[in-house]
């Protein structure tokens, strides 16, 4: 929390940069171990004891793949259905697009305040800070949306996002900014401070904005799973709601949610089920805000849409269950993606949210261990989508006049010249033994090479080369060894 | 007020141009009936009855919420025994809440379009509910005049609700068969406001009722 983290992916540092700061802070790297710890055992832990869990998973792939083929229906009739029951449904192209309507319709309310549900659709159009520009007050009221507005921080974790701080610096947060100078800092007590904090608020703010987990298109109705009672406060006492969803939030039927409710819990904070979930539709009179407003956000959607492997990119429901159990973002917290969608679904996300044009560090942010496609609850084949990208961003480069200085660039041209012919393999297996030569210790390693190697010996040695290459020793072998003897064959 | 926005075209252009480039059927579906989408998974429980109920108090005791069971002829009775533990005196119900859980010895407001600020200044809501399902330890409220409205259950601190055992169903597909067509109101209440925003450690009441008390009812031959 040094720097102040860049979640704009057109102005985040790389990701092999931008990580630096959180692996230099054994502080942040404690938070974040501990958590994603927690949450990690407490959903296998859960999981396990669901006998029929991969049977959801397959249905909850099934039906998010049926909804994204079949997209444009669904959103037609979601559309007719929110109307006919007093919903306003409108169409963003972008993000832009999305902050004016946000914008246009607050300005009829004469809004000058506005308290929000925890929304990730509302940080991806960075719809604060154009809020403040029009002289709107935002009231954060999810405790973690909280933590960071007040302490002036930036999400690290979908579900989570204060997930990086602790205790003891929320409570100095919460000191500083509420002026409550004997609180503790412990967590029931600093719960209580902010229902203290926003309860005002919540009664006397007469426009929200939310997000929304699931919009039903046989119904019209939206549907927001939530912890804390922010989301129910938002969504029955203000006179306006104003819900922002992307376009690939639709569910076909009322039906398929006794298959996502199952999974979503689950999977996002390893609970049998989140304590609240509330689901309305349109306006109804006496109960709730009377205006409905849904903006529904394209944002480069679309287009990922059309591409075969990416598709599966829309199927999230955003759990983070891939973001908790990834190796990578263990180590490096979510500030290090710059952007708001951080982890394993943000490495393969925010590239096509930015055309390919901008985070293009992000599908290399990966091992490629498969951890994320295994606990992914719609089975997003995370690490399929990363090669595709990493090849889309390779196709890029070879366009750029600049290739021909790039080593790696350099490096792969002339393995694969060398690839291409058996004598030119042999040359070069041959000088490379005697180059590596020079760098090979008495004790057979290699413990530093210069240039591009160095990456690799900076932090491990390299075993030297054996004397005899494997076709060398293959060819020295006498002719009738060639078939296996008896013994080895059983 | 919104003329019909060119985005909208747009968008609806874009997607069907996407999905009828990469749809695998040769011919491209206006709509699958949905008819052919795997669901293997459990719809109906196994338990019995009381098995059932045992799931639902142990679930609900897991969430911090406190269950009493009762015969049908002791409501009345165990609504009042739970409302004087409290120490609270003013209650607030809906409006179509049964008149004899209407408790004498206390103060009832009773709402017929109250106002934010009169419901907030009740100490505890008594409601009914329209199932729960056990496995997940789930009260489902849909907003009838006996459940009340939405703000009902969540300004009062402490929220009573009243369950029958034969409200109780197991798994949460059986809770969609029950409904005979899709609610437009729904409540779906996992324990007391609770949140792991801090440290990941649950913590219950945050803004919804810091108190949630279940009266199960033994309504089943």
């Amino acid at each position: 929390m040094s720097t102040h983290p860049i979640l704009d992916p057109t102005r985040a540092l790389p990701f092999p940069q931008a990580a630096l700061p959180v692996l230099r802070n054994p502080q942040l790297r404690k938070n974040i171990a501990h958590a994603t710890d927690v949450i990690e055992a407490k959903r296998d832990k859960l999981v396990a004891e669901k006998t029929d869990w991969q049977q959801l998973r397959s249905a909850a792939s099934a039906i998010r793949a049926h909804t994204l083929e079949n997209l444009a229906f669904y959103l037609e009739q979601f559309e007719s259905r929110c109307t006919a029951a007093g919903g306003q449904v409108h169409w963003a192209a972008d993000a832009a697009e999305a902050r004016q309507i946000i914008l246009d319709l607050l300005r009829r309310e004469n809004a000058t305040e506005v308290i929000k549900i925890k929304t990730m659709t509302s940080a991806e159009i960075e719809l604060n800070p154009a809020l403040e520009a029009a002289g709107v007050a935002v009231f954060e009221t999810d405790l973690a949306e909280l933590i960071l507005q007040l302490g002036d921080d930036q999400p690290s974790h979908i579900v989570a996002p204060a997930l990086h701080v602790n205790r003891s610096q929320v409570r100095e947060i919460f000191v500083r900014r509420m002026g409550l100078a004997n609180l503790s800092d412990d967590p029931e007590a600093l719960t209580a401070a902010a229902r203290i904090w926003l309860r005002r608020k919540f009664l006397t703010v007469p426009t929200a904005i939310g997000g929304a987990n699931f919009l039903i298109a046989e119904t019209g109705s939206a549907v927001v799973v939530e912890s804390e009672g922010n989301g129910r406060m938002c969504l029955t006492l203000p006179r306006t709601m104003i819900t922002v969803a992307g376009i690939e939030k639709i569910l076909p039927r009322f039906q398929d949610l006794e298959v996502m409710l199952q999974v979503l819990a689950r999977s996002a904070t390893g609970e049998r089920m989140n304590p609240y979930t509330s689901l309305w539709t349109g306006v109804t009179p006496g109960d709730g805000p009377e205006r409905f407003h849904v903006v529904l956000l394209d944002n480069q959607r679309s287009s990922i849409l059309g591409r075969p492997t990416e598709r599966q990119t829309l199927k999230c429901i955003r759990c983070a269950a891939c973001i908790n159990t990834c190796p990578v973002y263990r180590q490096t917290g979510g500030h290090a993606y710059g952007s708001v969608y951080p982890g394993p679904i943000g490495a393969i996300l925010t590239p096509q949210l930015m055309r390919m044009r901008h985070a293009q560090s992000l599908p290399y942010a990966s091992s490629l261990c498969g951890a994320c496609y295994e606990v992914c609850p719609v089975k997003i084949n995370i690490p399929e989508v990363l090669i595709d990208l990493r090849a889309q961003i390779v196709d890029q480069q070879r366009e750029q006049p600049y290739r021909l200085f790039d080593p790696m660039y350099l490096g792969m041209k002339i393995a694969n010249l060398l690839f291409a012919r058996t004598w030119r393999f042999r040359a070069a297996q041959r000088l490379g033994r005697i180059g590596l030569r020079w760098f090979t210790a008495n004790d057979g390693w290699i413990h530093s090479l210069p240039g591009l190697g160095a990456k690799w010996t900076q932090t491990r040695d390299l075993r030297g080369l054996p004397a005899q290459t494997f076709r060398d020793w293959w060819a020295a072998r006498a002719p009738h060894s060639d078939q296996p003897s008896g013994k080895e064959a059983q | 007020m919104t003329a019909p926005s060119s985005s909208r075209q747009q968008i609806l252009d874009r997607i069907r141009a996407a999905t009828q480039l990469t749809t695998h059927e040769s011919a491209p579906v206006k709509v699958a009936p949905e008819t052919n989408l795997p669901r293997t998974y459990i719809h109906h429980g196994q338990l019995t009855a009381q098995a059932r109920i045992a799931l639902l108090t142990e679930r609900l005791r897991e969430y911090d919420a406190e269950l009493v069971e009762c015969t049908p002829q002791a409501i009345s009775s165990t609504i009042a025994a739970q409302l004087a533990a409290t120490g609270k005196h003013s209650f607030v119900a809906p409006h179509g809440l049964p008149a004899e859980w209407l408790v004498p010895g206390f103060q009832w407001t009773i709402d017929h379009s109250l106002s934010h600020a009169e419901i907030e200044q009740t100490e505890g809501v008594v409601t009914g509910a329209y199932c729960a399902v056990a496995d997940s330890g789930t009260i489902v409220l849909h907003h009838s005049a006996a459940e009340g409205r939405r703000v009902l259950t969540l300004l009062p601190d402490w929220h009573l609700c009243i369950l029958r055992a034969s409200q109780v169903v197991e798994t949460f597909p059986e809770y969609i068969d029950r409904c005979p067509q899709p609610p437009a109101l729904a409540t779906y209440i996992s324990g007391p406001s609770a949140t792991a925003d801090i440290e990941m450690t649950r913590i219950k009441g945050v803004h919804g009722p810091r108190f949630l008390h279940v009266i199960l009812v033994r309504d089943e031959s």
